[in-house]
């Protein structure tokens, strides 16, 4: 009878112990490869963002991480299956704006973006440029909404599709603004681009591609849809200081687990990613495609992706853009 | 009276794209249809729907007056067999991963050619096993699941 | 002229370093190897090579990277001619003439012809793009919406002079195909069309996965039934060059497609793809005979294979000189630019010549090397063809399940492709030609797309589309070929309900 008490004895003690031990192992995060899942086809600015990442953290953690392009349907597709992915780890979700905007544009999606998610960080942030063609006659934000007021209906902008964010920083500007400029939506950036510098159409939000352009005079950038100025040309304007005080669009690429996943992981890849983004490389290639690097808490993500949510919640009410 | 068919081919031609026509049709009716200078999603499928209906309609009107050939009759075998496998790697590729997949490709499709032979097959089999992940996973680097498990 | 002298001497300076040398081998290659199987676009390729490229210099990451992209181009050819599998949406034309060639035991000289043309193309285009890349760009831009429309409307009657057989079956197939490109979601309002609640197909179906499903799935179910044991029933291939005959009849076919491809090229709307249709229906019309199409004209590879390497090779001039990506492989490459720190634009000639100009001479050492692996290649495709086909179509079968799950990761074009192998296999059955029909779902979203947003941008007049000359001038073009295609047909239908009775 007492070696059975003493043999209850050490277990009571042994499996504290052990469970202390094998939660030590479980620090062992990552054991095997990571996949991230982009949900565009390989090649646009998100793919190219998760793949530095993805890079310089299959160094670091000597783990692989495996890049999955799930395009379609907006995004949505590839979202809903990292939404749907084991809450373990080892799958995580690099989006865009769309993210947040897709969260009221489709009616009918397969998960819930606020609640199917534990955001990670956000990578960087990203002005995007209202650009006009160098024949209208408007030298600033301020002269474009008075020549826009003056000329109801007859000016048109060019977006990269119903319901991407090119479309809807566009739909704030004329809400805002209370000016009425015809929306003229294009397949992707290239098309609308084209048209652009034809002067097919007279303006466009668009990312810092056209950076060329505007420095050879065919068109004319009137000012940064960010809050702040960008880095990377801190001469122009932002919208707000010039013509549109309160406007702000930001066009930012984030990094979120599915919702359940434990917070030690979620915190484990916050900091390697902040540290990676804080390289002087990593930097440096944000700053070509014009972004800039953020690598806030997972907290603070959170509290920027609910805004961002309700922010264009409202927009897409007001452009009437639907899905389905 | 019996109504002489001269042309089967044009007969059952026709009748499809009546079909898909009237599907157009029909489909794109829920769809807004605006103006015809400020079209709706609706306004280009209804008319081509109202067309395609309109030319299955003269096919199969043909078929009853211009001889046409005879239709061959389908062979079944090798149009199931290969569909079939076709299909079946489409389910098994995503659960249960490339090389199942493969088997039940290969084994299926092998099924419908006359000079089936079954040693023959198992090694093709294993060949483009190891083809297909030597040169689509390892070399490409593109991510399938492999494994079943 | 001593200004393009200069910057020639100073681009091929930069193309033919060494390592420059191997970067387009390597890129020629891989992308020779991507094209031959099918599915695997470019796309994937140049994805995964990607990050190989961060850490490359800026001009060989480009030259690599063209490489590949314009080595696929004739690579895909390859599988278009002997097993009637389109590599990719531009090699359909090639299956039509190609295909039937290797059947009558010339796959050898469809092969050479194809190899050849498109060297020729290349060359001449790479001239092209060496003189007048920037106005020709400027050309370009001319092109709004209302040209586009008009264009396509062109490319449509024009589908239906690919038809060999009932006029009325291969118009029916024409707005067979405009419906079925219709689906998924529209453009101008984001509306999904036609997708049955499946989400999946919210971007549409995928060409390849049309292509592949009506062309290659059902020819080998055809097959299947003939008890074919090998493909080329008659085969005394060893011959792979082309007959004094065959060089003839093909060289004015080449330049005409170079041409056309050319032109084609630089529309940033993705003229390429159209250059080949464009190119088969211009030799099918000048023909002498061209009852001859469709069963193994060389004209009809020659043409059509340049057009499509000319177009391959303009369709750099939007990218270089105003930085607009004319389809998905472009974008990339302007991606990889930008990491590079290139800004790609008007600037990038006067800022990094080298650049501009060494990617130009890489492509003239791109072709060649090109030319001079494919053409002993042909002899191995040839012993390729010699394989029992009870072993071969499995083989094929997975290439092309592989390569179109690869596309997307979804199973669900896998299965389509499938669906499309019955429809072809129904319509070969029916005396109905698959061509017109992917031919009308390229150009059918194109059409609407392009049509809607003219009188978007005109506000609703729809004079515009003749009150500008260059859309007036091919919509006349196309009421005239319209007319030349029914008259002929409705004389041919009269005689013979006249023999009737």
């Amino acid at each position: 009878m007492k070696w059975i008490c003493l043999l209850a004895r050490l277990v009571l003690v042994a499996v504290p112990l052990l469970s202390y031990v094998c939660s030590a192992f479980a620090q062992s995060y990552p054991n095997k490869p990571i996949r991230c899942i982009v949900p565009y086809p390989p090649g646009g600015v998100v793919d190219f963002h998760a793949r530095i990442i993805g890079q310089k953290l299959s160094e670091s953690w000597g783990q692989q991480v495996v890049i999955d392009n799930r395009g379609g349907a907006g995004a949505t597709l590839g979202t809903a299956l990292a939404a749907k992915a084991a809450p373990d780890g080892y799958t995580f979700l690099v989006v865009s704006p769309s993210h947040a905007i897709n969260a009221t544009l489709y009616k009918k999606l397969t998960f819930n973006t606020e609640k199917d998610f534990a955001p990670v960080t956000q990578l960087t942030s990203a002005p995007l440029i209202l650009v006009v063609h160098s024949s209208v006659p408007a030298k600033s934000t301020k002269e474009l909404i008075a020549l826009a007021k003056s000329k109801p209906g007859q000016l048109n902008y060019a977006s990269s599709g119903s319901g991407t964010s090119t479309h809807l920083a566009a739909v704030l500007f004329t809400t805002m603004a209370g000016v009425d400029i015809v929306h003229i939506p294009y397949k992707g950036g290239g098309p609308a681009t084209a048209d652009l510098l034809a002067g097919h159409v007279q303006m466009n939000f668009a990312g810092i591609t056209l950076l060329s352009h505007i420095k050879s005079g065919k068109l004319r950038a009137l000012g940064v849809t960010t809050a702040k100025r960008s880095m990377a040309i801190p001469d122009l304007p932002t919208i707000a200081e010039s013509g549109l005080p309160g406007y702000e669009v930001d066009a930012w690429y984030g990094a979120y687990f599915p919702a359940e996943t434990p917070r030690e992981i979620v915190s484990k890849l916050n900091k390697e990613i902040v540290k990676i983004l804080h390289m002087a490389d990593v930097k440096a290639h944000f700053a070509s495609q014009g972004a800039e690097i953020v690598g806030n808490t997972p907290e603070e993500f959170a509290v920027f992706t609910k805004a961002e949510i309700d922010k264009w919640a409202k927009v897409v009410k007001d452009s009437g853009a639907r899905v389905d | 009276m019996p109504i002489k068919i001269r042309s089967p081919k044009d007969l059952y031609a026709g009748l499809l794209f009546l079909f898909f026509g009237v599907l157009a049709m029909g489909m794109a009716r829920n769809y807004p249809m605006g103006s015809a200078v400020r079209m709706g999603p609706g306004y280009f499928p209804s008319i081509l729907g109202g067309c395609l209906t309109v030319l299955g309609m003269a096919i199969t009107a043909r078929s009853l007056w211009l001889v046409g050939g005879k239709i061959k009759p389908p062979v079944m075998r090798p149009l199931l067999l290969v569909l079939g496998a076709v299909f079946a790697f489409s389910f098994l590729i995503e659960a249960q991963g490339l090389l199942m997949a493969l088997l039940a490709l290969i084994a299926v499709s092998s099924l419908a050619s006359w000079e089936f032979q079954f040693r023959e097959v198992i090694f093709l089999y294993l060949l483009l096993a190891a083809l297909s992940v030597g040169v689509f996973f390892y070399f490409l680097g593109l991510p399938f699941k492999v494994w079943p498990i | 002229m001593t200004d393009i002298f200069n910057n020639l001497s100073l681009g091929f300076s930069v193309a033919l370093t060494m390592m420059n040398l191997f970067y387009a081998l390597v890129g020629a290659l891989l992308g020779t190897l991507i094209g031959v199987l099918p599915g695997i676009g470019p796309l994937a390729t140049i994805a995964m090579l990607l990050p190989f490229t961060f850490n490359l210099p800026a001009v060989s990451a480009l030259i690599m990277l063209a490489g590949i992209y314009y080595g696929a181009q004739y690579g895909g050819s390859t599988t278009s001619i002997l097993v009637n599998l389109p590599g990719e949406a531009a090699s359909v034309i090639t299956c039509l003439d190609g295909y039937a060639m290797a059947r009558q035991g010339r796959a050898g000289p469809a092969l050479a012809v194809s190899a050849l043309g498109s060297f020729f193309a290349g060359c001449s285009a790479t001239v092209l793009i060496a003189l007048f890349a920037p106005p020709l760009s400027e050309l370009a831009l001319q092109f709004s919406a209302v040209e586009y429309f008009s264009l396509m409307a062109l490319g449509l009657v024009a589908a239906v002079v690919l038809a060999h057989g009932s006029l009325l079956k291969a118009i029916a197939m024409v707005f067979l195909g405009l419906f079925l490109g219709l689906v998924g979601a529209d453009v101008n309002s984001g509306l999904l069309r036609f997708t049955f609640g499946i989400y999946e197909l919210s971007d549409g179906i995928g060409v390849v996965v049309i292509a592949m499903g009506l062309f290659g799935f059902s020819e080998i179910i055809n097959n299947l039934e003939r008890r074919e044991t090998r493909v080329v029933l008659h085969a005394k291939v060893q011959k792979w060059m082309p007959s004094r005959d065959d060089f003839r009849a093909s060289w004015k076919a080449v330049l005409r497609g170079t041409t056309l491809g050319s032109f084609l090229g630089i529309l940033p709307g993705g003229g390429a793809m159209i250059s080949s249709f464009a190119s088969y229906t211009l030799e099918k019309r000048l023909a002498v005979d061209p009852s001859r199409f469709g069963k193994g004209a060389i004209e009809g590879v020659a043409g059509p294979e340049s057009a499509n390497n000319a177009g391959a090779q303009t369709s750099f001039i939007p990218l270089l000189t105003l930085g607009i990506p004319p389809n998905a492989v472009m974008a990339l490459m302007l991606g990889a630019m930008m990491i590079q720190g290139i800004a790609p634009g008007p600037q990038v000639m006067v800022e990094r010549p080298e650049l501009f100009w060494g990617v130009i001479a890489s492509m003239w050492v791109g072709n060649l090397m090109l030319v001079v692996l494919n053409l002993p290649l042909i002899g191995i495709w040839i012993h390729l063809l010699s394989v029992p086909y009870r072993l071969l179509y499995p083989a094929i079968l997975m290439f092309c399940c592989i390569g179109v799950y690869s596309l997307n990761h979804m199973a669900l074009d896998v299965a389509l492709t499938a669906v499309f192998g019955l429809l072809g296999y129904v319509f070969i059955r029916l005396d109905c030609e698959p061509a017109p029909l992917l031919l009308g779902f390229i150009l059918g979203p194109l059409m609407e797309e392009n049509l809607r947003r003219a009188l978007l941008l005109s506000r609703g007049d729809p004079t515009v589309f003749f009150a500008r000359p260059i859309s007036l001038g091919m919509i006349l073009l196309s009421g005239l070929l319209l007319l030349l295609i029914i008259i002929p047909a409705a004389r041919r239908k009269r005689e013979e309900v006249y023999r009737k009775e």
